[in-house]
């Protein structure tokens, strides 16, 4: 089965900092920060009013013209998979049934699927207007909403926020008729998709698959549910710098949204086609934190050990990690957490090997987050740098990992990255430089 | 290589027709019917009054130690006491050498209901002018609701209180592929076991979508039976005058691990799990592929997995929900794949009996592929009457059958089009 290797041969990534890998890349390079005030909505009481809003941003332009009228349907976490996916084929050069049936260059059922999200909150003004036509006295009438009131909803209502609606409209637009998986375990989930995505190729189930993750909580539910397991900073004096991963003044995360999916492929498959490959998936590593239910304490879902099993996947040991791409959520005792399980895994090279997070950038996108990690892993091995962690200036206490807020050139054989969210599961990969 | 051979040990369930396998599997067999009147809330001005819900279930009395899981949402609860039967029938309890690293849980667990009191008086109470006053509405929200309400919601909660129990600290996935949710998370976790990445998992699903915005939601697709005067026998899955599905809840748990492992242990095998396939339509979010070729494509890749010819499967248990175009479209897959033996091959569907248990459907209709194997009796599609000419199977109606089974094949395909199927025989 090893003898069928993984190889990343597209990356496709909606991020605050803009659409595409190229503006994330550059604007972490730049140390600039994408996180700036809500205009989505008006956060109100809620103590954080800022966060990494996608500015202009429609699915519209990302989908087949007889598929536009479908975007209606789309919350915005299936809007940024759809076109996280477009961006994900087109730079891998796989040519889909979204350029016309007899135009794939890829054996449909070959081709698989493996898309990561959250819980999608129903859209609250649209809800809100409904449920509105069923108010008496003050108060909701459910026999008024029964008989009348639910028909104000469009019929399609419930499909909007289906979490495997993410997979099924990229499936439809890109015609893969493999396996199709939907993976909702919070910030895990790109990671764990990824993982899932690599054991499909090795067992020869596919030749292709499309993997990664995306979500939306940058709406007042989720702003609600982020306050209420206060997670959040408060607002400060500058959005930008508001979001610092294992600074000594980190005080929260902040909402951000969007995703990354990865196109990973066989690699003689690739190869055969001429493909750019990335970089190579050689291991994975999946745990969990049996205490992570109690959402009241923090939790790294078991990365410790998630990453000692990916080390161990790919046969390789801590010291021949080139970059190790943390979560970095930001929110104090999280980080402190994940450095302590980073040096469980890796012992005193946690401490020597270059390490970055992304977070200070375009902040937590939850089921959104491990793909644009490991897109950018992917980009640190194929430029052969580290790029800096943004708002990064001086190591919490806790914290013992080699950050810098100064991009560095490198020698990155491998890549381990690692995330884990609430409710306690965690998911760890490693990347290898790709040789010809 | 040798692969591994992946084998179940345990099982359990809290659906509509009962709290435990046994129970249920004497319900189904004698061909009871699991829906009733809705009375988780107030259904009366519905286009659907009803559903199967799971009736009397205490889980504060029933579940050891149910203080710990406090929070715990409804279908958590199902799952948990699912989970705690599984558990010990498997006697990995007693088993102290086992690696707690090397336990993992892959489940299809549905999202936790909306906290619907709040949630919905906050929208009346905060709208102003045809809009929302999110000033007003974040006030609100601080002071009324609840930390543990709102994060209960995410459908990876069920898996995390599960890790708890039973101190679960390798690899934990939960798949949430809608109706095929289950049988998805099943097909995976014994990949997971076949390949050596963990030696016994939990798997299996958990789900209720009974509450006002769930049934709201079917209702306004249209996809839910709305035979609200004849309510027992609303569920007709291949029948001529089925209306659509009768939304049900639930959780399934089994315990699979390695066949090796097994042995060494002493553990009763109940089955074994031989093949898994998945596919996608690729067609259209609100329809299935009419042709049913993602359906076929599924069973094949099981079949193909398993080493099984269609000649090997001696029962199908059917997705089958009793909606116009599944039972048609499942039908003609069926067909695809098994040619002349198609009219040969029993195929039942449970839902007739229990409700469609969404996320929880797969799991719980593979116990009673593993329940057919061990007592050589199938289950009936309860409820069919009026034969419909698009549905020509032998689809057991009415009564169970007896019948020497050794290899069923179970189908779950899901909203949107991810279709998967399992095959499980009699352990060598």
């Amino acid at each position: 089965m090893a003898d069928r290797r993984v190889a990343i041969t597209g990356l496709g990534v909606v991020s605050p900092t803009g659409i595409g890998i190229k503006p994330l890349w550059e604007s972490l390079l730049n140390g600039k920060s994408g996180i700036r005030p809500i205009s989505l909505f008006d956060a109100g009481k809620f103590p954080c009013h800022i966060g990494g809003e996608l500015a202009d941003f429609s699915a519209r332009n990302f989908v087949p013209k007889d598929y536009r009228k479908a975007v209606k349907v789309m919350a915005r976490d299936i809007e940024i998979a759809v076109a996280a996916a477009n961006l994900a084929f087109g730079d891998s050069g796989i040519v889909t049934r979204s350029a016309g049936d007899d135009k794939m260059t890829i054996e449909p059922s070959r081709l698989g699927c493996n898309i990561g999200a959250g819980l999608i909150c129903s859209d609250l003004d649209e809800l809100g207007s409904a449920i509105n036509t069923s108010v008496a006295d003050g108060k909701f009438d459910i026999r008024a909403w029964g008989s009348q009131g639910m028909n104000n909803l469009t019929p399609l209502w419930l499909l909007k926020y289906l979490p495997n609606m993410l997979s099924c409209h990229v499936t439809i637009i890109h015609g893969a008729e493999g396996p199709s998986n939907t993976i909702t375990c919070g910030d895990a989930s790109g990671h764990l998709t990824v993982g899932e995505a690599a054991r499909l190729i090795e067992r020869g189930s596919v030749d292709a698959v499309i993997a990664g993750g995306a979500e939306s909580k940058l709406n007042l539910m989720g702003a609600l549910r982020q306050t209420l397991l206060n997670r959040l900073c408060p607002d400060g004096a500058s959005p930008q710098q508001a979001c610092r991963p294992f600074d000594v003044t980190a005080d929260g995360t902040v909402i951000g949204e969007g995703g990354g999916l990865l196109i990973l492929e066989e690699l003689t498959h690739a190869q055969a086609r001429g493909a750019r490959i990335y970089a190579e998936v050689v291991g994975f590593g999946g745990a969990c934190d049996p205490a992570g239910f109690d959402v009241t304490r923090p939790t790294v879902g078991g990365l410790a050990q998630a990453v000692a099993k990916a080390l161990a996947d790919a046969g390789i040991a801590a010291k021949d990690v080139g970059l190790i791409l943390a979560h970095g959520t930001a929110v104090a005792n999280e980080d402190a957490l994940e450095s302590a399980a980073w040096e469980q895994a890796m012992g005193e090279s946690a401490r020597t090997i270059p390490a970055t997070a992304v977070t200070g950038a375009i902040g937590s996108l939850f089921a959104g987050a491990g793909g644009v990690e490991l897109a950018v892993a992917a980009m640190a091995l194929h430029t052969q740098t580290v790029p800096p962690t943004v708002n990064f200036s001086t190591a919490a206490e806790f914290c013992h990992l080699n950050l810098s807020a100064q991009p560095r050139g490198a020698e990155i054989e491998h890549v381990v990255s690692g995330a884990f969210g609430t409710g306690g599961q965690s998911g760890a990969c490693i990347l290898r430089r790709y040789r010809k | 290589m040798t692969r591994r051979r992946v084998v179940i040990t345990g099982m359990g369930t809290v659906n509509p027709l009962g709290h435990d396998v046994e129970s249920t599997w004497r319900a189904l067999l004698a061909c009871e019917s699991g829906l009733a009147k809705t009375t988780l809330f107030d259904a009366s001005s519905y286009p659907t009054t009803f559903s199967a819900e799971v009736k009397g279930y205490d889980f504060a009395r029933q579940f050891p130690n149910a203080s710990r899981h406090r929070h715990a949402g409804r279908h958590c609860q199902f799952a948990l006491g699912a989970a705690m039967q599984a558990w010990r029938e498997s006697g990995l309890d007693d088993y102290k050498e086992l690696d707690r690293s090397r336990l993992g849980v892959y489940l299809g667990s549905g999202e936790g209901s909306l906290d619907f009191d709040n949630f919905t008086s906050l929208l009346v109470d905060a709208w102003r002018d045809g809009r929302l006053d999110t000033v007003r509405w974040s006030q609100l929200a601080l002071a009324k609701m609840d930390l543990h309400r709102e994060t209960e919601q995410e459908s990876n909660m069920v898996l995390a209180h599960l890790a708890g129990e039973f101190g679960v600290a390798g690899p934990a996935f939960n798949v949430l592929t809608a109706c095929a949710a289950s049988t998805q998370a099943i097909g995976e976790a014994a990949m997971q076991v076949r390949r050596g990445d963990v030696d016994a998992i939990i798997t299996g699903g958990a789900h209720s979508m009974i509450h006002p915005y769930g049934v709201t939601g079917f209702n306004r697709l249209t996809a839910l039976s709305v035979r609200n005067d004849e309510i027992s026998t609303a569920s007709r899955p291949f029948d001529l005058t089925r209306d659509g599905f009768v939304l049900g809840e639930g959780a399934s748990i089994l315990i699979l691990e390695d066949y090796g492992l097994a042995r060494r242990r002493g553990a009763r095998i109940l089955a074994e799990v031989l093949g898994y396939g998945a596919s996608a339509d690729a067609f259209r979010i609100t329809d299935q592929d009419p042709a049913g070729a993602g359906a076929a494509a599924s069973m094949r890749a099981a079949l193909d997995d398993s080493g099984c010819s269609p000649g090997d499967i001696q029962y199908i248990s059917a997705h089958g929900t009793g909606t116009k175009q599944n039972d048609s479209v499942e039908t003609k897959a069926v067909k695809a794949v098994f040619g002349d033996l198609a009219g040969k091959v029993p195929v039942s569907s449970v839902k007739s009996s229990l409700g469609h248990l969404i996320a929880a459907a797969g799991a719980t209709e593979l116990i009673t592929c593993v329940l057919a194997i061990r007592d050589g009796i199938l289950p009936p599609t309860t409820h069919y009457r009026t034969p419909d000419p698009e549905c020509d199977l032998d689809y057991i109606p009415n009564a169970p059958r007896k019948a020497t089974v050794r290899v069923c094949m179970s189908n779950s395909f899901g909203f949107g089009g991810q279709n998967n199927t399992l095959i499980i025989s009699a352990c060598r």
